[in-house]
């Protein structure tokens, strides 16, 4: 690794200060495990890093007004184990329990996960799906995204160098709502998703009712399938519309060919995912009720 | 330069490293702890696993500075040559280990498993250890070994596996 200054702030307002004095020649370290893999093969020094790790006021999850608030700092090993994100937001655990093995788990972190925006984040089509909201704090104050607009490209999200994303909220109304996440990975562990999807839905009646259903890998950000959600919404539930809704799914994706998987083969996971999910959150929606 | 005060393996330390150290180079080339292992360097073989505050870390995907005031058990708190942990044990009694690289990584993802006291699968062990490469591809041994020392530390039994169906 080239050489850098490191800072490590006490508290949150100290390490706005921070990026604030070194910007635009700073960057925010926390759990590490994408972060310290891009430094040892940077070609030059970030300049100064301020490592936000030791923040407890990052971290933690609870219920306020808004829903249910999750600490960016969060690791995914918290997660899973956390009694609300398992009570209100179950698909979350699933997500996270296929982020990296158990030592990433451990160190990495949800908001660390959204910030580094790699089109096969495990955690953003779940978060997507359930129309999380991002809060951010800057030297001008707090302002508030939906991920759809915090996503730009593949690695590149709209925080700004002096900007910190404190956490994720999952809005209240969502908090509940039947949702399901599945993974495609060359292997369980350590693997970076073919193709990753999420479905969230309520049930009213007979009819699917707010249907969301999110892509990963198959764009250069996770993204929603719109069409595929429209064919579905206040129609009757049926095994031959959930199918109908996986192939139109498949449209709306533009998957890259690459060493890992061809375009075809990712298309047929798109298309599987989508199914899978869909039949799960109505599974988990009949559960409920 | 850094000031890192930590606890490894019980003894306060206090070491003086540049900023971009990792908290394994730190191990390896300042304290002289160079039973975890320098590996992939990127997160992906869990050689250089160790613990902590007792959650099981790649120790190249930390910086020392982070570790800062932490407690880190390496393979070498574990036993002394004349005693072995009861992992070490197991992973001795089923010849676990062939070149033994991937070894002190396997027995420290091994040790906070078993330390979270949890009633475990063996599916639940395979999961734990996923990333932990063993390139020898001695997979089989090592869960056997795993397994062992599970039963053996906690007093408890694994779930009998269900037999493959064709």
């Amino acid at each position: 690794m080239k050489p850098f200054d490191f800072i490590q702030p006490t508290t949150i307002d100290a390490a706005i200060l921070a990026l604030a004095e070194h910007n635009p020649n700073v960057r925010i370290l926390n759990g590490g495990t994408d972060y310290l893999v891009e430094l040892k093969h940077a070609a030059q020094s970030p300049g100064v890093v301020v490592d936000v790790s030791r923040l407890q006021d990052l971290r933690g999850i609870e219920i306020i007004d808004a829903g249910l608030r999750i600490g960016a700092g969060t690791t995914h090993t918290e997660i899973m184990a956390d009694p609300l994100v398992k009570e209100y937001v179950p698909a979350m655990i699933d997500a996270a329990h296929t982020v990296g093995a158990v030592q990433t788990r451990n160190l990495g972190t949800l908001g660390g996960n959204l910030v580094t925006c790699v089109p096969s984040m495990d955690s953003g089509p779940t978060l997507l799906a359930l129309d999380a909201k991002v809060i951010i704090l800057g030297s001008k104050g707090t302002r508030q995204s939906s991920l759809t607009d915090f996503f730009i490209g593949p690695r590149r999200t709209s925080l700004e160098p002096d900007e910190l994303l404190l956490e994720i909220i999952i809005p209240k109304e969502n908090l509940g709502k039947p949702a399901s996440f599945i993974k495609f990975g060359l292997r369980k562990g350590q693997a970076l998703a073919l193709v990753n999807a999420a479905s969230a839905l309520w049930v009213e009646g007979n009819k699917f009712k707010d249907v969301r259903i999110a892509l990963g890998a198959v764009a250069p950000v996770v993204m929603r399938a719109t069409k595929a959600e429209a064919l579905l919404e206040g129609r009757v539930i049926s095994e031959d519309l959930v199918q109908e809704a996986a192939k139109i799914a498949v449209g709306e994706a533009k998957p890259i060919d690459d060493f890992r998987a061809s375009k075809e083969y990712r298309n047929d996971l798109i298309e599987v995912g989508t199914r899978r999910t869909l039949q799960a959150a109505l599974t988990a929606s009949n559960i409920k009720n | 330069m850094t000031d890192i005060a930590l606890i490894v393996n019980g003894e306060n330390k206090t070491v003086s490293v540049p900023p971009e150290t990792t908290l394994l180079k730190m191990l390896r080339e300042n304290l002289n702890y160079t039973g975890s292992k320098l590996g992939c360097d990127v997160g992906d073989c869990g050689a250089c696993t160790v613990l902590v505050d007792g959650l099981a870390v790649n120790a190249c995907l930390i910086l020392a500075a982070q570790a800062e005031g932490k407690e880190v058990l390496t393979i070498e708190g574990l036993s002394t040559l004349e005693k072995y942990h009861p992992i070490q044990k197991a992973f001795e009694d089923v010849a676990a280990l062939q070149c033994g690289f991937c070894g002190p990584g396997m027995i420290m993802a091994t040790k906070a498993l078993i330390d979270q006291d949890q009633d475990l699968t063996k599916q639940e062990i395979k999961d734990a250890l996923s990333g932990n490469l063993c390139r020898c591809t001695g997979y089989t041994k090592i869960i056997e070994g795993v397994v062992d020392a599970y039963q053996e530390i906690t007093g408890k039994k694994i779930p009998a596996t269900k037999p493959r169906v064709a």
